[in-house]
């Protein structure tokens, strides 16, 4: 016994030393400019970049995003030119046409012409019901080929967004014809060559995908010659092989998720060998109330509202966030298009939030300590994403809170391909969300509370929900720009009122990166990175 | 107590015995030892470092680790006892059943059995979790689903050993009842092996609990528990690792106990020992069974 006793401490004092050996401050590793000399970048991603069909939903979209081109670019100066040159809207508003750039080719060779864009939209169109979150899908009436070089979309109605919406990472983007399989993407594609920077040669699924550059991109062949998207699922393992050099890039997800938290990046950059970069403000993250849920408290209005009082937002962007993101009292910043509305704030005051629910009717139990009303229990359950270092302890601070005024939350972690179903299928009270970015806010997001893929579920119950639906119709074809701004205002006030979407925090892109790569910039979307505009130096 | 005694020569195993009583106590009596609220939200105390007040410093959202340490022996330490109790009882009735029967009773008994066991257990927890949701109480009800059939079958080897022995046959024809032979012959004897098997799998399960808790599948938050302690301290495991310590150390500590505590106890059951008749509470056993003849 006492030798085996002797072994066990030996062993504890051997784990001991393995695992002081692993301490930064032991670090000893190589630098991370031994992959930057070789022009490369290997970022870290959570997840593979899964199925890069352009016109479906699973894929990567900041893999999807350096691979395929739309018609037009959304920038923080408007809509600008890609594929398309130059464009012409008739006087009704109804229809678009595109002169397309003469000198693009897609990977494989093929020419990219009228006839490609209308193949493209054509099988786009053919899937409706899978696009029906995004409203030009349900306006396209026709896509004509007029020569060459010039295409033409008619609408069924002037859609002001439509511009915004062909600029999006997808679906509205372009595929190689010979990719198709009779004539259609919805069931799968032979291959996947867009138009864009980058070319995907490789891909292992849960390990890795290889992108290089296209040397004859149309618009300059990009500097940085080869990207490498690993899949390093936790976050730790991120920071280790960021240390080691073995990935030398990481940035916020497309499904806000960071996997690293405040401090281990900032560990990174002390080093000197990594820079830290962040994005202007770029959505809101929050958590989303299913309003139609009736058999849950959620339904209630002023559950929703004492559950938005019960949100220190102070607290969770300070401490939690490390100063770096803002707390936010609205659904929308106020720098977002035609989100300028003067809103109440509702701020973090538990007092309140008890008398609200007192109001309401809802009784404390002195025994459990949550509240009922007519026997039914003041509980919720309360999805995150289980990938974000972030969201559990934002979800038990708010658990913690909102226990104290006697509401009850179950919390549940759960992948964010699951998080995502259930915001589809309306089978939650409480999930973590985010809105969708500068490129869509508040347009899409807005037009996605009518679309059951989007926020349907969320918006349903609340009381004036088929004015508001109304609204939003009008707003989207309404072509005076007084008359929409009113209508937003309109919109939101009513979101407001009903507190659906609770605010937390105005979210942002982190990106980790050697600190020798120079120009790192953003665009309007928060789920594509200009990896063709960097460069070492 | 023979076992007592016994084990009282072994120092380890003296001292893993008072280690797993104390905690266990600790765990019963979480509440009027642990100094804090284990649930009690400062953030103005994230990650502070151990004070007087706070022994063991706070956690990432400012909880004091030391009370969720010790309300976390409940669901870590005190619910896999429950559960191994359980399934030592449904494995223990099956067991003897079929090791004093035999005939059909015992194949059908060992047939389910095997079925049980040629799933691999994670596989068969994993896969209950899946149907009946996450939690800690699906996790436990998915142990005793599977464990059992291991117990079946080690009891029922033990069982075996004694049938044939003469002094059952004797007891047979006798005309003493099926029970009364379990009660008084087979109990007693394989109660030993029923107590070394148990012992030495409570530090697997308490492991496999931290294990699916680790990977948020058990005990949901804010309850506390090691492994998922365990789990929140990695997500700053190079940032703040000393905050991977209590739980750890905690689970070492426990498992390790419950181990030198199964190999006392072997050692002071060992049959070997028993068949030398030191133990007195075998001879009024073979007293009776004399009287009888």
């Amino acid at each position: 016994m006492s030798k085996s006793f002797a072994k066990i401490m030996l062993l504890i004092a051997l784990a001991a030393t393995i695992l002081s050996a692993c301490s930064p401050a032991g670090e000893s590793s190589s630098r991370p400019t031994a992959s930057a000399s070789n022009n490369e970048i290997t970022y870290a991603t959570a997840k593979d970049i899964n199925d890069m069909n352009p016109h479906l939903y699973t894929g990567s979209m900041p893999a999807q995003g350096m691979v395929y081109e739309s018609l037009v670019e959304n920038t923080s100066e408007g809509i600008k030119p890609l594929l398309a040159s130059s464009w012409e809207i008739s006087k009704d508003g109804k229809v678009y046409t595109f002169h397309l750039h003469q000198d693009v080719k897609f990977h494989d060779g093929e020419p990219f012409n009228a006839e490609a864009v209308k193949q493209n939209i054509d099988a786009v169109q053919h899937n409706a019901e899978k696009h029906s979150w995004i409203k030009l899908s349900t306006k396209i009436v026709e896509c004509k080929v007029i020569d060459e070089h010039t295409v033409q979309l008619t609408l069924s109605e002037p859609y002001y967004p439509a511009l915004a919406e062909l600029s999006m990472t997808r679906p509205y983007v372009f595929l190689s014809p010979k990719d198709f399989k009779n004539g259609e993407t919805m069931n799968g594609v032979n291959g996947y060559h867009g138009t864009g920077p980058y070319v995907l040669t490789a891909h292992e699924p849960e390990q890795y995908a290889t992108f290089e550059a296209n040397t004859d991109y149309w618009n300059g062949a990009p500097s940085i010659h080869k990207i490498t998207a690993k899949v390093l699922p936790a976050g730790e393992t991120t920071f280790l092989a960021l240390q080691k050099g073995e990935v030398n890039f990481a940035f916020t997800d497309d499904r806000g998720a960071d996997s690293m938290d405040v401090e281990a990046m900032k560990q990174l950059e002390a080093s000197g060998d990594y820079q830290i970069v962040r994005s202007e403000s770029m959505n809101t993250k929050m958590i989303v109330a299913n309003s139609s849920r009736s058999g849950s408290p959620v339904h209630e209005t002023a559950v929703r509202q004492a559950l938005w009082h019960a949100v220190d937002r102070e607290t969770i962007s300070r401490d939690i966030m490390g100063g770096t993101e803002t707390a936010a009292n609205t659904l929308f910043s106020s720098n977002v298009n035609n989100a300028d509305v003067p809103l109440e704030t509702r701020s973090y005051d538990l007092a309140k939030a008890g008398s609200l629910l007192e109001q309401a009717g809802w009784k404390l139990d002195a025994g459990s300590g949550t509240r009922s009303k007519n026997g039914v229990p003041l509980s919720m359950s309360m999805y995150y994403d289980s990938n974000s270092s972030s969201q559990k302890i934002q979800a038990e601070l708010i658990q913690s809170a909102a226990a104290s005024i006697g509401i009850q939350l179950k919390l549940v972690g759960e992948e964010s391909a699951s998080i995502a179903n259930r915001r589809t299928t309306g089978e939650y009270d409480l999930l973590f969300n985010q809105t969708w970015g500068l490129a869509y806010d508040p347009q899409s997001t807005i037009s996605g509370f009518t679309s059951e893929n989007a926020y349907l579920h969320t918006t349903q119950g609340i009381a004036q929900s088929g004015q508001l639906y109304e609204k939003i119709n009008q707003v989207m074809v309404s072509s005076d720009e007084q008359k929409r701004k009113a209508l937003y205002a309109d919109i939101l006030r009513t979101v407001h009122k009903e507190a659906v979407f609770i605010p937390l925090t105005n979210g942002n892109i982190t990106v980790v990166a050697p600190s020798n790569l120079q120009h790192i910039s953003f665009k309007q979307t928060q789920y594509e990175l200009p990896f063709e505009l960097m460069s070492f130096q | 107590m023979n076992v007592w005694k016994n084990s009282a020569m072994d120092k380890m195993g003296q001292l893993s015995l008072i280690v797993v009583v104390g905690v266990i106590i600790a765990g019963l009596s979480a509440p009027v030892l642990a100094p804090h609220d284990p649930l009690a939200v400062q953030m103005s105390l994230r990650y502070a470092e151990p004070s007087w007040e706070y022994l063991l410093g706070n956690d990432q959202l400012g909880r004091c680790i030391l009370s969720r340490l010790l309300y976390g022996i409940r669901p870590s330490v005190l619910a896999v006892l429950v559960v191994l109790l359980l399934s030592v009882l449904i494995g223990a009735i099956l067991g003897f059943l079929a090791g004093y029967f035999r005939g059909k009773t015992d194949t059908w008994i060992m047939r389910i059995c095997d079925v049980v066991l040629s799933f691999p257990g994670y596989v068969m927890t994993l896969a209950m979790v899946g149907i009946l949701g996450v939690g800690l109480e699906n996790i436990l009800i998915a142990f005793v689903l599977t464990k059992w059939a291991w117990f079946a079958r080690v009891i029922r080897t033990s069982v075996l050993q004694y049938t044939e022995m003469d002094y059952i046959q004797f007891a047979r024809t006798t005309g003493m009842g099926h029970g009364a032979i379990i009660r008084r012959h087979l109990i007693p004897v394989t109660f030993a092996d029923i107590a070394v098997t148990a012992s030495s799998s409570v530090g697997s399960m308490i492991l496999q609990i931290s294990g699916f808790s680790f990977l948020g599948l058990g005990i949901q938050a804010p309850q506390a528990e090691w492994g998922m302690m365990l789990n929140e301290a990695r997500e700053v495991m190079f940032t703040r690792p000393e905050m991977m310590l209590p739980p750890a150390i905690a689970i070492v500590i426990v498992v390790s106990a419950f181990h030198f505590l199964a190999d006392s106890l072997q050692v002071a059951l060992d049959p070997r020992l028993r068949q030398s008749g030191l133990q007195p509470d075998r001879l009024p056993d073979q007293q009776e069974v004399a009287v009888r003849l």
